[in-house]
């Protein structure tokens, strides 16, 4: 270190001569590092009387002195007697009081590991009990929501045309980005398979309607998770951790009504129009890429988009945007209010609402394919 | 512009012409400063006197744009990336919320600079770490929890702890009794003095507590607008005629705690 001061660079030593033990240099908490390393091998001498001649040590501080004491309490503990010579008084009382702080009692550090069944069942019950707390939000925000159904002026509209911006429309130039690209390489993929076929026709068929019933909906979905539902953990577990919500709930303010629905009813508008704008135009990045793969007419595939998709695809696939937005809405807010404590807290709830509402949605994706299937649509 | 009688003692901070401004507002005017080696100094002022803003300035936290700070005989605004860090490890800082860090336990907390900064090892650390926590009140127990077990006493001087791991030359404390009730007010005075007169290091203060500058300091300097409009020790402030010095000093609460401390 820099230091201009009379502190040179010069390390704690001990050597040992007969009984003699000199010890020199900083015993600072910077300088002790070879010492310790040092005193384990040392070969201490026969005699029962040891003395440490402390005179040449430039400075002390606590941790020296505390590797001081730990030498000579392990050489008491072998039967030695230790006495010390030339400390200043200052050290001495440096000494003397890490001495009493090192003697206060300490019991074992780490707790025991739990028996393996123990584990098992503690971790199953823990599952069970946050599995009842998700149910247990859900049904807290299905009565909020009712109260505000029978007194609609309770909503909190600013809040949200807030979160509605926030969602909706700033997530517009992502969203067209990727649906846009999903539509290019959908389009590409089917056109290099129907050319062989001479079935250019049909690309249409494979772009309109994989668009719209599933990728559409469900990569806006995705999307929104990981912007939106991410955001919405960050910050009420913030707020959590600062105290806000407690705020909130002693002032008499249902942070349902405040936080929740606000957010809930954005995003049951946002992502249904996000999906259609998702729809147009990852379709438009289909019919690019056939123009410029297939030779294939705007007009001529949108002659064709017309008779190959049926209302029923459009609305299956915009049907099921507002599920996945309760889905993202509740598993950001449930995480948020799970935070408790730190900053670290917080991170693990985003990624855990993120990872959640994803898998939630690709799930639930999976039984619409199944349910329309059976239903035949 | 420190009139002292032993004018050899070494200056520890010195600040000269220190200014800052937030856009239009003047936060920090013109101030001079001298602190020597092993005393103990409070800053006080009312809420929005600069208070904070000087102490950011001193533990280098934020580096002036007019005036000049000499920390431990250095000019920081000299100083680069690599010698501030080294500056930082000779300077502790107690947070006034006590800023531990939450995803570890206080032990861990109190052991973080000696594991960052040195290369002694583990088993090393964990027992300088439990001196430290003894030092300052708390047991191996309390070692394990985390920050957010704690209570605010608790934090605070669990907190302390972190801040004399490498035993600075300069220990800063902001607000150190704040939140606390008036038994672990008292408490946290007492262990400062026992610190102070254990470990030696020079104390900067930032408090409101009337019984804390009584009790603790030996020199306060009073700001209010950015500027140092009284100093001095605590007995002298007190009987000071400069009107704003009066006004802070001679409020009920400051009269209570005058007359504890005199008798």
């Amino acid at each position: 270190m820099g230091n201009n001061n009379n502190n040179q660079q010069t390390a704690a030593v001990l050597s040992v001569q007969d009984s003699l033990v000199r010890c020199a240099g900083n015993w600072t908490v910077t300088d002790i590092h070879a010492l310790e390393q040092q005193i384990p091998s040392v070969q201490w001498p026969e005699q029962a009387m040891l003395t440490f001649d402390m005179q040449a040590v430039l400075r002390i501080d606590t941790s020296g002195a505390w590797l001081l004491a730990r030498t000579v309490r392990d050489l008491e503990a072998q039967g030695k007697q230790v006495s010390l010579h030339g400390l200043s008084s200052g050290a001495q009382a440096l000494l003397d009081l890490v001495r009493e702080a090192g003697g206060v009692s300490r019991r074992a550090k780490y707790a025991k590991p739990r028996p393996f069944l123990f584990a098992l069942g503690q971790s199953s019950l823990l599952t069970l009990v946050r599995w009842g707390d998700m149910v247990a939000f859900i049904g807290e925000m299905g009565e909020a929501a009712m109260r505000l159904v029978r007194q609609p002026k309770r909503i909190r509209w600013a809040a949200v045309l807030h979160e509605l911006a926030q969602a909706g429309h700033k997530a517009l130039p992502i969203i067209g980005l990727l649906s846009f690209l999903l539509g290019i390489v959908i389009g590409y993929q089917s056109g290099v398979q129907l050319r062989n076929y001479g079935a250019n026709i049909f690309v249409v068929d494979l772009v309109g309607l994989s668009m719209l019933r599933e990728l559409a909906p469900l990569i806006t979905a995705i999307i929104v998770a990981g912007r939106t539902g991410s955001a919405y953990t960050a910050e009420i577990g913030t707020m959590q951790v600062t105290e806000e919500i407690d705020a909130m709930r002693s002032l008499g303010i249902a942070p349902m009504e405040m936080l929740v629905l606000p957010k809930l009813i954005a995003l049951l508008i946002a992502l249904p129009l996000l999906t259609v704008y998702a729809d147009i135009v990852g379709v438009f990045g289909g019919m690019v890429m056939a123009n410029v793969q297939l030779d294939l007419t705007f007009g001529t595939f949108l002659e064709r988009f017309d008779d190959a998709v049926s209302l029923d695809s459009y609305l299956v696939g915009v049907g099921k945007a507002p599920v996945f937005a309760a889905i993202v809405a509740t598993v950001g807010c449930y995480q948020g209010f799970q935070v408790s404590g730190s900053a670290e807290s917080v991170g693990r709830r985003t990624t855990l609402s993120v990872v959640q509402s994803i898998l939630a949605v690709i799930i639930v994706d999976a039984a619409f394919s199944v349910v329309f299937s059976y239903l035949d649509i | 512009m420190e009139n002292n009688a032993n004018s050899n003692d070494e200056i520890v901070i010195q600040t000269r012409g220190l200014s800052v401004s937030y856009g239009e507002r003047q936060v920090l005017n013109n101030i001079d400063l001298d602190v020597r080696r092993g005393e103990t100094l409070a800053v006080v002022g009312g809420s929005g006197s600069g208070k904070t803003t000087l102490l950011r300035h001193l533990i280098v936290l934020a580096r002036a744009n007019v005036g000049s700070v000499r920390v431990l005989g250095q000019d920081v605004s000299t100083l680069d990336e690599q010698a501030l860090l080294a500056l930082r490890r000779r300077i502790g800082v107690l947070f006034q919320n006590g800023a531990l860090f939450g995803g570890m336990t206080v032990l861990e907390n109190v052991g973080a600079p000696l594991r960052e900064h040195t290369k002694l090892s583990d088993s090393l650390i964990d027992e300088l770490a439990l001196v430290k926590l003894a030092l300052v009140g708390l047991d191996a127990d309390d070692g394990l929890l985390y920050p957010s077990q704690l209570s605010g006493g608790m934090r605070k001087r669990a907190a302390l702890a972190r801040a004399i791991a490498l035993d600075p030359e300069l220990l800063f404390l902001d607000e150190p009794t704040s939140g606390l009730d008036p038994l672990g007010a008292d408490d946290l005075d007492e262990l400062v003095l026992s610190l102070k007169a254990a470990l030696e290091p020079t104390i900067i203060m930032v408090t409101h507590d009337m019984d804390s500058l009584w009790r603790v300091t030996d020199r306060v300097i009073l700001i209010g607008e950015g500027r140092v409009l009284g100093q001095g020790p605590m007995a002298e402030l007190a009987r000071s005629e400069v009107p704003e010095v009066q006004r802070f000093f001679q409020g009920p609460r400051g009269r209570a705690a005058q007359r504890q401390s005199v008798g």
